[in-house]
């Protein structure tokens, strides 16, 4: 099977939060590949670490957070050994968007939509005209489907999914390859978010776009992704495409994750919950991360850390009930 | 934005009023018997003493006062003082220039110089210039105006001779002209330095805390995201929020200039309202101290109608709802 050159390949990323005395591993040995036009969704729960593989993505990590390892290569460049500088002034936007989650307020509250939106565009894109900048705003903002008067209006006169529109279209200034959605939908309502959905795939087919999808949510997962990484406390669990990830899952982590989300249709059975929270970061269980909560433990989960185990083709666990696979090389 | 202005405007009559009334009904409720004084404390016999109250217009009782009072000033009238016998507008008018000269002139300072000062430690909190500024702020808060007054008039004045003691100008020398005006600087730097000092910290403080905020926003993270440097996302989206908190104290305290610099008035005998107030107190001047008191209810709302034009213009969310 021949792949094509991936846009995105992470490799073996760890993210380290300094906290009081101690670090937190909050990402550890994380490796992703996206290739041109697909999407991936990266979900897990709350303080999985998900978040951070955006943040150090895009090198917005807080001032406490540093990648001890690994690297980010896109489009043949490593991101993880560029200046701060560098990266301003050729990578992000112009190459790397992001969606924010709380979009009501990721724009200036005393300052118009319109002004922010051309103050970016002028900033990333100096040689257009007024004009020029003027047309580019207009046509993105038909294509996320607002009306001009957005560009008027201060972000607490827009509602929701208007604000969740303009970020996307703010996404989109600068037509980049790669877009990566943290969250993007969280804080909307469900109509609100399956309208933002569909727009994203729309989106996703016009703009030629490589996106990444951060979501707690299955559902939304389903929704917008070709394929899916399970991340629990800061690694990677299990990476499928999506169909398979849906009908055959193969993590006990990821198979408790479906089964906690209601369904709508089909046979109707008892909604579970998984027991127990995520381990402590700073000093996390010697073998596999999930053991304590895993209906399947076995003494040798605790003993050391599981490799991931290759069970089909793009389809890799980290769990020892697979050990007769062959183990993933790196 | 009119109607807001209007709406704002409005509030002002019944706040007003309010205060007019609480004014009277405190002085006169004070301890302290101005016929007793004007007759002359010890001397006075009891004959002198109503003969004074009468004159004084004391002896009615006080709703009737009080309706004199208001019948007087819708007119224009604030009365007639006790103690300098003279009507209170032209005493209160003598005296303003020299205090909003000087309180006016320190308020400006203070909220640059604390703004500029608190925007440059919030942006580089628990650096060596945010530990210093903050240990400076801390102390000149806790220092109480009149005695940081004295000490500087002992350094600067009395050791060091670069500033006059006190008064407002050089009466002996009699200049004119730019001279005159350089005169009134001279002697305005130490009682501005006091007061500038003692202020600084509260615009100092906000400041900080809201550029410190505003820093965490959401937005500041989106621009990072887009490659737009730390600098022109403070000059030109991060300032502009963190002001809003320090533009709001600064309007409040500009409702304070006219009596808010009493005892660093008294320090270095500068010739303003504030020493008149306490003179009016000590003795128990009743249209003065009411006509001064209506000046600070005036002052304070017109402040505070001002505070709340600068803030629509500054904040949409205001001005639009």
């Amino acid at each position: 099977m021949t792949t094509p050159n991936p846009l995105l390949h992470v490799q073996d990323l760890s993210v380290v939060y300094r906290a009081g005395e101690g670090a937190i591993h909050a990402v550890q040995d994380v490796t992703l590949s996206l290739e041109p036009g697909r999407s991936l969704g990266l979900v897990g729960e709350s303080g999985s670490g998900k978040s951070t593989v955006a943040a150090a993505i895009l090198r917005l990590l807080p001032e406490n957070a540093r990648i001890t390892s690994g690297s980010i290569v896109f489009d043949g460049t490593d991101l993880a050994e560029l200046s701060d500088r560098n990266l301003d002034r050729l990578w992000r936007w112009r190459q790397l968007a992001i969606v924010f989650q709380r979009s009501l307020s990721a724009l200036s509250p005393v300052h118009r939509v319109g002004h922010q939106l051309d103050d970016v565009l002028k900033l990333r894109e100096p040689g257009l005209t007024e004009a020029q900048r003027q047309e580019r705003i207009v046509g993105i903002l038909r294509a996320v489907r607002l009306p001009d008067r957005v560009l008027r209006a201060y972000p607490f006169e827009l509602s929701g999914g208007m604000m969740q529109r303009t970020m996307i279209a703010l996404a989109l200034l600068c037509t980049p390859p790669f877009l990566i959605l943290d969250e993007a939908t969280t804080a909307l309502d469900v109509i609100t978010q399956a309208e933002i959905l569909r727009e994203m795939e729309r989106l996703r087919a016009e703009f030629e776009l490589t996106t990444l999808v951060i979501s707690h949510d299955v559902g939304v997962i389903n929704a917008i992704a070709d394929s899916v990484a399970v991340m629990y406390a800061g690694q990677l669990m299990e990476v499928a495409p999506k169909e398979r990830f849906f009908s055959a899952p193969a993590h006990p982590y990821s198979k408790a994750l479906i089964a906690s989300v209601p369904r709508l249709r089909g046979q109707s059975g008892r909604l579970t919950g998984i027991p127990g929270t995520l381990p402590e970061l700073h000093n996390p269980p010697p073998g596999c991360r999930f053991a304590p909560r895993c209906p399947h433990a076995m003494p040798r989960c605790s003993a050391a850390p599981p490799p991931l185990y290759q069970i089909a083709p793009r389809h890799t666990v980290r769990c020892v009930l697979y050990d007769q696979h062959p183990e993933q090389r790196p | 934005m009119g109607r807001y202005l209007g709406r704002q405007l409005l509030t002002i009559i019944p706040t007003l009023f309010l205060s007019i009334v609480i004014n009277f009904a405190l002085l006169h409720l004070a301890p302290g018997d101005p016929a007793r004084i004007y007759a002359g404390q010890d001397i006075a016999t009891e004959a002198q003493i109503e003969a004074t109250r009468r004159a004084l217009g004391l002896d009615d009782p006080l709703p009737v006062q009080f309706l004199r009072y208001l019948k007087e000033l819708a007119q224009g009238n604030l009365g007639i003082s006790f103690a300098y016998r003279r009507p209170v507008l032209d005493l209160i008018l003598d005296r303003m220039p020299a205090t909003l000269l000087l309180t006016g002139t320190s308020a400006v300072i203070a909220f640059v110089g604390g703004a500029l000062l608190g925007a440059a430690a919030g942006r580089r909190t628990m650096s060596r210039l945010d530990l210093s500024l903050s240990f400076l702020s801390y102390t000149f808060f806790a220092i109480p105006a009149f005695w940081l007054g004295l000490l500087l008039i002992l350094i600067f004045a009395s050791k060091l001779g670069w500033f006059p003691t006190s008064g407002m100008r050089d009466v002996r020398a009699g200049y004119t002209g730019w001279r005159a005006w350089l005169d009134v600087a001279h002697h305005m730097v130490l009682p501005t330095l006091t007061l500038v000092l003692v202020q600084m910290p509260i615009f100092y403080r906000i400041t900080r805390a809201s550029v410190v905020q505003q820093q965490r926003e959401d937005y500041v993270t989106t621009f990072r995201a887009t490659g737009m440097p730390h600098g022109r996302i403070f000059r030109r989206y991060a300032m502009r929020n963190a002001l809003l908190p320090t533009v709001t104290v600064f309007g409040l305290s500009l409702g304070f200039v006219v009596t808010g610099a009493a005892l660093v008035e008294i320090v270095f005998a500068w010739p303003g309202i504030g020493r008149l107030t306490l003179d009016a107190v000590f003795r128990r001047d009743y249209p003065l101290l009411l006509g001064i008191y209506l000046l600070l209810a005036v002052t304070v709302s017109l402040a505070i109608l001002l505070t709340d034009i600068v803030y629509a213009a500054l904040d949409p969310r205001i001005r639009l709802r």
